[in-house]
């Protein structure tokens, strides 16, 4: 059955050997409005993968899984469906940035951002950026961060699209969303709805996944207004309600009664003005995040945690010509945490980063960025970056970056009632990363050295506290190096009207621990992953494939506690029922997991077997 | 299956992996048996499964993940008690509700029972019966029950309602003795539990009573931890709102009452409590204190001080504690009540926390 691998890989060989022929050139002239618009000019030097619409569309079912599939990014995830969090490069999950619409989203609370409890149906465009970005997107921004945008377009339009789809297990998904705009005016609405039984037969076992059911509803509405030619208004609101159960484990998952649910709700208003030589945006933003834990669903009392807030931001940057620039960002939030343990913290954040970028003509771009944060809590280090591309031909540039960046304590960590430790300050990270560049009208190959050493890793341990033995506390103490190798292949073909789309990662990590020099738990030392498709007239398909090595979970690295690798593959295809040039109607169906491997993620929670979903897509 | 697997192989670019770290002596297959030894068990966490190691009385031979090792089957978390008759272990494990049945020496599976049970803490086999302190769902305090068990089918036959939080259970003479730790809040009683009646009498004790057993004397020896109440939510001001004292109280069981009582001083919080040769050894924080069974007062001065202590055990002289880590294999450290030098020490169970003499 798995020989089709070897036809896939034969397949790549043969295109490494006849690609280059003409180039496609996409020329659209249409004016995207970004929020988070100098991130391009600000991630010089760093690596980034774009995530296209039909990516997203085709792992709809989590963020997760979208994620898997097609960055060399590890993760954990409790169950399919369960708390999730990611990791960039053998790095905590607290060192994953998450930035919607370039606002830092990572939770108050535990500084990380679950990725089963942000719905990506609506986003319009995902780009996976790694390496430190602090500088301009503060705590966490270590291992990486990944950007959620939303694309607001003047031009004359007005588009609708509806997916929905029916799968294993009770699983209904359906999405709306619309968009309107003329020269002055844009409007972009979605909503979005989810559901799933989840209850998939634990392979090799009698059981089922129990209590692991979700829905989730997410609706958005982003608008921009022309006011002149240099200025422009737009607003993003985004909301999210979701209910999980959170499922049981081996030997005996029908235990479970864990219940969580999660409401968000983001809000930006940003102003923007141009001329030829100065820009300034000015974003204010409330987003509020909150959820209830309930620690058996039966009964009614529940734990909850919530946080508001308010951030203020102005960007200003003035042009020197046109290959020199400088940024200054200066930004002020205001955060109230509170959960029914601790009473209402407020942590207000005052920072300041200057960017200057530099172009000169054809032999090299680079930036050099500062920051320093003044914080309510404790002192965070000033921070700086610097990054460079060269070509060395039209076709080959070197990448250069290296970058201090930090993660400030979370609210848990400082005051978790009797535990937390407040005299924490913010863990840092010193990294370095050399990549070489690859990019031809077809193809696109980059490769990328690596070197992370972080110091005072905020870690809990039963022993934090000398004088209280047993307490679990958390203390700035751990070191950690992290180096390796990614490696990523894009590539683009057609012959006729077939036409073949490659994507591939692959990653190396060795994560090390610098005191007890083991390697650190959850994190695999490989990483591969690629997604093949092919379309044809009418039809189009995709194969992913997913290999996640072996990993160690318990801090000794011994062996018994490890977890073994695997890997999976899904599989697409779509037909194109209706195509006109108003209307689009598709219909497809996608197997999960089509070797029905038996594959863990987390110790005793045994991942989905074979599973299907068939969907239409309506575009009109 | 395997080809993908060596393209993949050849396609990565890097390095071969090595992992040697294991320092652990496997003892096991065919025959092996885990009599005569020292059974530890592990609580589990989220860097691996509960699990029993096992090291022989002579410290020659020592073994981690015994159950798994034998059974290729995990305990899942979090491992709480083991129980034994002549013949089985049974390993209860709080949240996964399960207790599972093992031959206690060769550490064969016989059996589960995973219906009936709602956070099973402890167990005691009377006559072919098992009685397991259970818990009940973590949001209430008024579903906590003894699950009454037939050893030859593995079920559970009944259940008997007590109050919050049942933990530590013993067997005199007809009667369950069960100590009200009070489970996920604070609970101050013993419950005295009549087999054949299923009346029961509640005798109250100081906060948090977990440690009991007879002594010598026959008496039902308490140690009850004392509780503090306080307003955290301002952590790290701490608003401490009531106090009460640990103690260890000496029940007499023919009349259901205390006879004589030692309370620790304010803040001192004792967890441990074992007898040996007509001597108590109890901890309070990292230190270890002796005094006579009969002693009319407690000790001022340690025995012993160590670095962590969560769980202690006493055996011809030599006393067992382990320093219970949950992120690696926890330390057990032996030492020498005679010279007080720590002797031996070994890596076991992760967050290893109950040590049986098998």
């Amino acid at each position: 059955m798995k020989n089709i691998l070897v036809i896939v890989f034969c397949c790549l060989a043969g295109l490494g050997v006849q690609a280059q022929k003409d180039s496609i050139v996409h020329t659209l002239e249409e004016v995207i409005l970004v929020v988070d618009k100098n991130n391009k000019e600000n991630s010089v030097g760093l690596k980034k993968i774009s995530l296209k619409d039909s990516v997203i569309e085709n792992n709809r079912e989590s963020f997760t899984s979208l994620i898997r599939f097609t960055a060399p990014i590890y993760l954990r995830e409790y169950g399919s469906g369960g708390t999730s969090s990611a990791r960039f490069r053998g790095t905590s999950s607290s060192n994953t940035a998450v930035i919607w619409n370039g606002i830092n989203i990572n939770s108050i609370n535990n500084g990380q951002t679950g990725f089963n409890s942000l719905s990506v149906n609506l986003i319009d465009a995902i780009d996976i950026r790694s390496g430190g970005g602090s500088i301009k997107y503060g705590s966490g921004a270590i291992g990486g961060t990944i950007h959620l945008n939303t694309n607001l377009t003047f031009k004359k339009h007005f588009k609708n699209q509806i997916i929905s789809s029916v799968g294993s297990y009770d699983t209904y998904q359906s999405l709306f969303k619309t968009s309107y705009g003329n020269s002055k005016f844009a409007l972009k609405a979605g909503l979005s709805y989810n559901q799933s039984d989840n209850n998939y037969p634990l392979l090799g076992t009698n059981f089922k996944n129990t209590n692991a059911a979700y829905d989730n509803l997410n609706w958005n509405i982003s608008s921009a207004f022309k006011i002149s030619d240099f200025s422009n208004l737009k607003f993003y609101i985004s909301k999210y309600k979701a209910n999980r159960l959170f499922s049981g484990e081996l030997p005996n998952p029908t235990t479970a009664r864990e219940k969580y649910r999660d409401f968000n709700q983001r809000n930006l208003l940003v102003f923007e003005n141009n001329s030829n030589q100065f820009s300034h945006i000015i974003k204010a933003a409330y987003l509020t995040q909150e959820y209830n834990y309930f620690s058996d669903k039966n009964i009614a009392t529940y734990d909850f945690g919530k946080s508001a807030t308010w951030l203020f931001n102005y960007d200003f940057s003035y042009n020197f010509n046109k290959n020199t620039k400088i940024d200054s960002y200066t930004e002020y939030t205001s955060i109230n945490g509170w959960t029914n343990k601790i009473n209402t913290r407020n942590r207000t954040q005052f920072s300041q980063a200057i960017i200057f970028s530099q172009k000169l003509e054809k032999l090299f771009s680079y930036n050099l960025k500062i920051r320093q944060d003044f914080n309510s809590d404790y002192e965070v280090p000033f921070v700086m970056a610097i990054g460079a591309e060269i070509p060395l031909n039209n076709k080959l540039t070197v990448r250069l970056n290296a970058s201090k960046n930090y993660r400030v304590p979370s609210y848990n960590d400082l005051y978790w009632p009797g535990q937390g430790n407040p005299d924490l300050f913010p863990e840092t990270s010193k990294q370095g990363e050399i990549g070489l560049n690859y990019t031809t009208s077809t193809t696109k190959i980059d490769f990328s050295y690596f070197y992370i050493r972080s110091k005072d890793k905020i870690v809990w341990s039963p022993n934090g506290d000398p004088d209280r033995p047993g307490v679990w506390m958390p203390n700035n103490i751990a070191e950690t190096q992290n180096s390796g190798i990614e490696l990523r292949i894009t590539k683009h073909y057609t012959l006729g009207y077939h036409t073949f789309n490659f994507n591939g990662n692959y990653s190396y990590t060795l994560a090390k621990d610098k005191i007890t020099n083991q390697i650190l738990i959850f994190v695999p030392k490989h990483i591969a992953n690629f997604n093949l498709g092919y379309s044809h007239k009418k039809w189009s398909a995709f194969y992913q494939f997913l290999f996640n090595g072996q990993l160690y979970t318990s801090e000794d690295n011994i062996s018994s506690n490890a977890m073994p690798s695997y890997d999976i593959s899904n599989i697409g295809v779509d037909y194109q029922l209706l195509k006109t040039k108003k209307q689009n109607l598709s219909f497809g169906v996608k197997i999960n997991n089509i070797y029905n491997e038996i594959y863990q993620i987390s110790p005793r929670r045994p991942m989905p077997n074979r599973n299907f979903n068939i969907h239409i897509n309506y575009k009109f | 299956m395997k080809i993908n697997k060596l393209i993949l192989q050849s396609l990565v670019l890097a390095v071969l992996f090595i992992s040697c770290n294991d320092n652990e002596v496997l003892f096991n297959g065919e025959g092996a048996s885990y009599k005569n030894g020292i059974l530890i068990s592990g609580e589990g966490s989220s860097a691996g499964t509960g699990s029993v190691s096992f090291i022989s009385n002579d410290f020659s031979v020592q073994a981690n993940q015994i159950f798994k090792t034998i059974n290729n089957e995990e305990l899942g978390t979090y491992l709480q008690s083991i129980a034994f008759d002549d013949e089985n272990a049974y390993i209860s494990v709080d949240n996964a509700a399960t207790i599972t049945v093992v031959d206690r020496y060769t550490f064969e599976e016989k059996g589960k029972i995973i219906t009936g049970l709602d956070h099973p803490r402890y167990m005691t086999v009377v006559d072919g019966i098992g009685y397991s302190t259970n818990w009940g769902s973590t949001g209430s305090e008024t579903d906590d029950y003894i699950a009454v068990i037939d050893l030859s089918t593995f079920e559970v036959t009944s259940t008997i309602p007590v109050g919050n939080g049942p933990e530590r259970i013993i067997e005199k003479d007809g009667n369950l003795y069960v100590s009200h730790q009070g489970a996920f809040t604070t609970n101050n009683i013993v419950s005295v539990i009549n087999i054949d009646t299923e009346s029961i009498v509640e005798i109250t004790v100081n906060d948090n009573p977990d440690e009991i057993f007879f002594d010598n004397a026959g008496d039902l020896i308490v140690l009850s931890a004392g509780n503090v109440v306080a307003d955290y939510s301002n952590w790290p001001e701490v608003t401490i709102l009531s106090q009460t004292p640990g103690s260890i109280a000496r029940i007499n069981t023919a009349s259901n009452t205390i006879t004589s009582e030692l309370t620790f001083a304010e803040g001192d919080h004792p967890k441990l409590l074992v007898e040996n040769d007509n001597n108590f050894y109890y901890s309070v924080g990292n230190k270890i204190y002796k005094i006579a069974a009969n002693s009319a007062e407690l000790s001022d001065t340690p025995i012993l001080e160590v670095e962590s202590i969560y769980s202690m055990a006493i055996k011809n002289n030599k006393l067992f504690s382990v320093n219970a880590s949950y992120s690696k294999l926890s330390k057990l450290s032996v030492f020498d009540l005679s010279t007080k030098e720590e002797t031996n020490t070994f890596n076991v169970a992760l967050a290893a926390s109950k040590i049986y003499f098998n």
